[in-house]
């Protein structure tokens, strides 16, 4: 949590944006059936499915507008065009990159990708491997430097992934080649991972906890993904070349 | 006859219970799993249980329960090793722990705190698990005589008084937070004339928001960003000795002990409030009764006593209200009622009707938790240690693959991923900001029930809110209600002041007026 000079200004920024916010739960709420006929139902407006949002929103906007009452009486008015003034200036930018913003924006880059690019497309085990190995190693080494290049490496191949994967000539290469995102996903890793040993293999210390970082990239996704595939019988969300390799072990299949 | 025919019902249960060796496995399993989640900083035994809800989603309802519970209780007291062995809380229940519990470890008495610690919680989940089994009936019999209105209002007490205690900063940060939640409750096809309401065309919507994967992103996305991104480090481990309590200083603290658990047990019945509020309320109350206060923050065993003893306590007491009335006593207990709504067991007034013997197995749960978590702190203690030395950049990665996996689980739907990412990225937000999760999560769990309950009511009564003031319970919720907003404004604190001054001042001016003119 921030300090309570801070909290307050961004108090102002939050509460404007509660307020708002409330005032559209509220609109939408005053567009749901309140005394006319819904489904052949004659409503009247203790039934209707707009009383609760109403409520709701009506205590968020009031409560929004608490909060800007609040941080304006704290800060004062003249917080507002200090705060915009420092929006439209130089500092913001340098504010974007310090280094803590930056392992926040890997953070919210390497789940972003995961859930919204490579969970319905790349087997299950590949996409875990290649979350981890990034994850892990970016983080675990613990170097502002090497995380800056090891996420533009991530960014630049994860690009390349989700144009291969939207791309009608890939789409029609899966037909032809099958599993052709996976193997697409097993080089990602290979890249990577040969991308990151470049970068630390100078260093004793790095050496060993890239070692570390890789084991655990590989073995945590085998672990999780045979309990709940194997073990709890739940399909997982993308069943590619890993889980049919493994199926074909489990049954005995070759 | 009848209390010896319930005390004999709960032996029989916890005996059965022992009796599957798959279900004692489970138990040890579970409450190991609970202590290194406590004990490891960043992860608490709320986003334990959540992880844990989705591996026991195939299981039968009692071994599902088996592993939740003994997962709540090993969590919240797994937090105590380190705090007192590296002063950084394992969770915010343990907060309370670290002032005292760091510097018997820096004397070297690390191992006998933390052994006088396994044992008073011990005591504390029993304590409460009494509790449970003697107030639940009286509840469960008064909550019969409940109707929609004082559904509602206990409700939204739920949601308020959490936003209230719970908030870091401001108290509208709180109600905020939890109106938030009421909102995203709103989401879905209403259960009164199925309209669709927010949903914007997407199917998903239909049947509301998944509970489940929002509790996930909530508590889990939140921590994760948080260790990693301010790069948290954990200190150097003290040396763990001797472990074994000596009977005599248990003796000896017996009062802190049952003092803390009473108020553990007292506040985790009150909904929405965690095991931090009581760890903490219960180390004030110890240093306040104390001879030596001046002790506390120096290495007081009693500190570490009553804290510990409080927050495994307030396990059981999120129970009672959690099975009676439906509505969670505490974050961990959200997640709760949300693994036992998927496994078809709805908690609430009509528990005893519909699951005659369900309180009683949770309670006989607790109380073989509390043992298993006794036998396994005695025996590993200096094992679990180890943990602390696992750099969280290497366990924060695995544990966001876990809160994926687990989301999609749940309901084998990616949609939930879609879901519980963006809800995660919100409450980290939020909790930067100072608005606390807990009173959200209430607010989604609680949502459909105060909606619904609220819409019944007023059809009941035609439109009218008069039953409110009809209704004894529900006048004195109201009033409770009205008392809690209106206490949180400067001006009744004004008045409040104004008032007792006045007070005062009559009654000095009274008391000093027969000396100042004695011939009058």
């Amino acid at each position: 949590m921030m300090e309570k000079e801070k909290l307050r200004k961004t108090d102002l920024f939050s509460g404007s944006l509660i307020f708002l916010f409330g005032l559209w739960v509220v609109y939408q709420a005053m567009q749901m059936p309140m005394k006319d006929s819904w489904g052949g139902v004659q409503n009247v407006w203790f039934v209707s499915p707009a009383l609760f949002p109403l409520f709701v929103g009506a205590m968020i906007s009031l409560l929004g507008a608490l909060l800007v009452r609040t941080a304006l009486k704290t800060v004062g008015c003249k917080a507002i065009p200090n705060v915009l003034r420092w929006m439209a200036s130089p500092e913001l930018i340098h504010f974007l990159k310090t280094p803590a913003l930056i392992r926040f924006y890997a953070i919210v880059a390497l789940f972003f990708s995961f859930v919204f690019i490579n969970i319905a497309r790349v087997d299950f085990f590949l996409g875990s491997i290649l979350f981890l190995a990034v994850f892990i190693t970016q983080f675990y080494f613990d170097d502002e430097r090497l995380l800056k290049k090891l996420l533009a490496f991530y960014l630049a191949g994860t690009l390349v992934m989700t144009v291969s994967h939207v791309n009608p000539v890939a789409t029609a290469m899966e037909a032809v080649f099958a599993y052709a995102a996976d193997w697409l996903t097993l080089l990602f890793i290979f890249a990577y991972s040969l991308f990151a040993w470049r970068l630390i293999r100078t260093d004793a210390r790095m050496r060993r906890k890239y070692r570390i970082g890789m084991l655990i990239a590989l073995v945590a996704p085998l672990l999780i993904g045979l309990v709940f595939k194997y073990l709890l019988l739940v399909p997982l969300p993308k069943e590619g070349l890993v889980v049919s390799v493994l199926d074909a072990i489990r049954y005995w299949d070759f | 006859m009848m209390l010896l025919d319930r005390i004999g019902d709960f032996f029989r249960i916890a005996l059965h219970q022992v009796s599957d060796p798959l279900d004692v496995a489970v138990l040890f399993g579970s409450v190991l799993l609970g202590i290194l989640f406590g004990a490891m900083p960043g992860l608490t035994s709320t986003l334990g249980i959540a992880l844990l809800t989705a591996l026991t989603y195939g299981m039968e309802t009692e071994r599902a329960m088996i592993c939740l519970l003994a997962i709540y209780v090993g969590g919240t007291y797994g937090g105590s090793y380190s705090s007192i062995l590296i002063n950084i809380p394992g969770t915010a229940a343990a907060a309370a722990t670290a002032l005292d519990g760091y510097p018997l470890a820096c004397r070297g008495e690390g191992g006998r705190a933390i052994g006088l610690t396994t044992t008073a919680s011990a005591i504390g989940t029993i304590i409460s698990m009494l509790f449970v089994v003697s107030i639940s009936p009286i509840i469960s019999h008064f909550a019969l005589q409940f109707t929609s209105f004082e559904f509602f209002l206990l409700a939204f007490f739920g949601i308020l008084i959490s936003g209230t205690l719970t908030s870091p900063d401001l108290v509208i940060k709180g109600w905020i937070a939890g109106f938030l939640g009421l909102f995203l409750a709103c989401v879905g096809r209403d259960l009164l004339q199925f309209y669709p309401r927010f949903t914007f065309g997407y199917s998903e919507l239909d049947s509301g928001i998944e509970v489940v994967p929002v509790l996930i992103g909530a508590f889990g996305i939140p921590q994760i960003i948080q260790v990693l991104k301010d790069r948290f480090r954990m200190g150097e481990a003290q040396k763990v000795k001797r472990i074994l309590p000596e009977l005599g200083t248990v003796i000896r603290n017996i009062p802190t002990i049952i003092r803390s658990a009473l108020i553990g047990v007292g506040v985790g019945a009150v909904p929405g409030i965690g095991e931090d509020i009581a760890g903490w309320v219960s180390y004030g109350a110890a240093k306040n009764t104390s001879k030596h206060p001046e002790t506390f923050g120096k290495g007081e065993l009693q500190g570490v006593l009553a804290s510990e003893t409080a927050n495994n306590a307030c396990v059981g007491g999120a129970q009672i209200p959690l099975l009676n009335l439906g509505i969670p006593g505490s974050p961990p207990a959200a997640m709760l009622l949300g693994a036992l709504m998927l496994h078809g067991v709805t908690p609430g007034p009509m528990i005893t009707f519909e699951h005659p013997s369900f309180i009683m197995e949770m309670a006989a749960i607790l109380l073989l938790s509390s043992i298993a978590m006794w036998i396994v702190g005695m025996l590993l203690a200096k094992q679990v240690v180890k943990v602390l030395r696992i750099p969280s950049q290497i366990f924060m990665p695995v544990i966001g693959v876990l809160c994926i996996i687990g989301s999609y689980a749940l309901g084998l739907n990616i949609f939930n991923l879609y879901l519980m990412l963006p809800v995660g990225l919100i409450c980290y937000f939020l909790t930067v900001m100072g608005y606390p999760i807990a009173p959200l999560v209430i607010g989604v769990i609680l949502g459909p029930m105060a909606d619904e309950n609220l819409r019944r009511a007023l059809m009941v009564s035609q439109g009218s809110f008069l039953p409110v003031f009809q209704r004894p319970v529900s006048l004195i919720l109201f009033c409770i209600i009205v008392w809690t907003i209106v206490s949180q404004f400067q001006c009744y604190r004004g008045f409040k002041n104004r008032m007792l001054a006045l007070i005062l001042n009559r009654k000095g001016s009274c008391e000093a007026s027969p000396d100042e003119n004695p011939k009058e």
